[in-house]
């Protein structure tokens, strides 16, 4: 109705000015019949009121058609009225909803063979993987060893790929169930038993026998992987020591992953969780790609969790995982 | 001798996968004709298979049902595949346990021992009875002693780990952090220094048996085993 009056004002206006023109071009020929100029201006305002009347009708739809709020690209697709304007709208509009719909599917197409591809090509990279990691066993150290330090960082490499194109399909990939956080972290532990006794640390977990939560396992696996790979990566050898809380609250379950090492510039604490960012800290250390803490933010956000950070330079860096009960 | 049937089609990773099993003392048997697999199992009878998914031909699922038709010896699937989906098709299909690539060496041993005592009894654990042995020391793992000659002495379970793993990589060295990896449980955590005493303490008992200088350190690497 709005827009129907905006676009009419001109006409308005017109209709306004003609009228005036005409009553005062009647008063100085010297013309004093009141009634009849009044009836003439009621008569004048009819047929202005009649046509605008008959126009709206007509293009209820065409005014509602471009004034409504688009919520879904389904909302462009309307009946029109039978006028050749709305028509032609309606018709505009179809098409451009079509051509974008296509685009948009071919897209979707591209992204699902890409995600398909990025899957075949990791799980066949295990297989020689598995056969290097055989052949390290039969060479001597120090080889032997530095053969299978670099094999364990393709394979965190690869798992990190792995689980970038698998936060795609999150969704309907995840499994909410009560997972046992003293069974998940155990499994972590051992799993990186090698890369704490590279970096001679010891990772204390403060647990009772058995925490439940609310989660997904794998991801969970992923979440705790990630952080404390990285408290190892950067405590840097400042301290041969990290601390793993958990603590049962009323309403959540915290886990905690605390480092002793460099710590976090406060600069760069917002913007940890960025994708790609890596700050001054990743200048410095080998292998900060900026994508793990940006999958761990992701995922905690697609499962309800949270994730906060505490740090100060030079004193350590504590990540704090919170799962609502 | 218990005996393993392989299918795998990478073929490196079937020969040292074997490699790797017949150094523990088990005879091992790869399958060459994929087209063929259930008739290699029953010409062969193994105590175990460990089976890949993803084979020429027909797929592991097809092999492990073939084969469950005839016996319930193990079956051991081994895939790249992590989904839970694809663990449960394996044991739907008849499959005892899944072993996800890329494996390390020690899980897969793990898994071929625990499944074949469970098939089979500790009866049939302890006839083949693990010994490993080098240049006449023979360390029996399940009693815990070492044998040179005439004489014997009994090990601790940490002395006899690192005893194990110096005797697997004679005569190539043997890392630390490899020493440190075998003998962290998960409850505690070994340090540098338990590894030393134990160290100290496994040189002592091989002079007892009349070894000296058994244990040669490589600075900064590891240990190597010196034998007569």
């Amino acid at each position: 109705m709005k827009l129907f009056f905006k676009d009419h004002m001109s006409l308005f206006m017109l209709q306004i000015v003609q009228m005036i023109t005409i009553v005062s071009l009647l008063l100085l020929a010297g013309f004093r019949d009141w009634h009849l100029l009044l009836y003439s201006f009621l008569l004048f305002s009819f047929f202005l009121g009649f046509y605008l009347t008959y126009y709206y009708v007509t293009r209820r739809q065409f005014f509602k058609q471009l004034t409504m709020r688009m919520e879904e690209h389904d909302d462009v697709i309307r009946q029109m009225d039978h006028t050749p304007i709305s028509r032609q709208l309606g018709e505009t509009l179809t098409r451009q909803y079509s051509l974008y719909k296509q685009e948009i599917a071919s897209l979707q197409k591209d992204k699902e063979d890409h995600f398909i591809f990025i899957d075949r090509w990791i799980h066949q990279m295990k297989t020689p993987l598995s056969v290097l990691e055989l052949m390290a066993q039969d060479l001597d150290e120090p080889q032997s060893s530095h053969f299978r330090e670099e094999i364990d960082r393709l394979k965190t490499g690869l798992h990190m790929v792995l689980y970038m194109a698998r936060l795609r399909t999150i969704e309907s990939d995840f499994h909410i169930k009560k997972v046992d956080v003293a069974e998940v972290l155990h499994e972590v532990k051992r799993d990186n038993k090698r890369l704490f006794i590279q970096h001679r640390m010891f990772p204390n977990v403060y647990i009772q026998e058995s925490t439940f939560v609310e989660t997904d396992e794998k991801w969970l696996y992923f979440i705790l992987t990630q952080l404390i790979q990285n408290a190892v990566k950067y405590t840097d050898g400042r301290s041969d020591q990290m601390d793993v809380r958990i603590k049962e609250e009323a309403e959540r379950t915290t886990i905690s992953v605390q480092d002793y090492g460099v710590g976090i510039p406060s600069h760069d604490l917002k913007r940890i969780f960025d994708p790609f960012y890596t700050g001054d800290n990743g200048r410095k250390f080998r292998e900060s790609t900026g994508v793990g803490l940006y999958l761990v933010k992701e995922v905690c956000s697609y499962l309800g969790h949270d994730i906060q950070v505490e740090s100060e330079v030079d004193r350590g860096t504590t990540f704090t995982l919170i799962v609502p009960n | 001798m218990q005996k393993i049937l392989i299918v795998e089609d990478d073929e490196r990773l079937a020969h040292y996968l074997s490699s790797h099993v017949e150094k523990y003392g088990y005879r091992v048997k790869k399958v060459a004709d994929f087209s063929k697999v259930l008739d290699t199992f029953i010409a062969y009878e193994p105590h175990l298979v460990l089976l890949d998914i993803n084979l020429p031909m027909y797929d592991g699922f097809y092999w492990c049902r073939q084969i469950r038709q005839r016996s319930t010896c193990p079956v051991i699937f081994i895939s790249a595949r992590t989904g839970e989906m694809d663990q449960i098709m394996a044991l739907e299909n008849g499959g005892d346990d899944f072993l996800t690539k890329p494996f390390s060496p020690d899980i897969v041993l793990a898994k071929v021992r625990s499944h074949l005592r469970r098939a089979y009894g500790e009866y049939a654990a302890i006839v083949t009875e693990r010994v490993v042995e080098q240049a006449g020391l023979k360390l029996y793992v399940e009693r815990l002693e070492l044998h040179y000659g005439s004489n014997e002495v009994a090990l601790t379970k940490n002395e006899a780990t690192i005893m194990e793993l110096l005797l697997e990589r004679y005569p190539r060295i043997t890392g630390r952090t490899d020493l440190l990896e075998k003998l962290w449980d998960d409850e505690t955590f070994v340090d540098e220094n338990t590894l030393n005493v134990n160290i100290a303490r496994v040189r002592k008992k091989l002079v007892e048996l009349g070894v000296a200088d058994g244990i040669e350190t490589v600075r900064g690497v590891g240990y190597r085993l010196q034998l007569p």
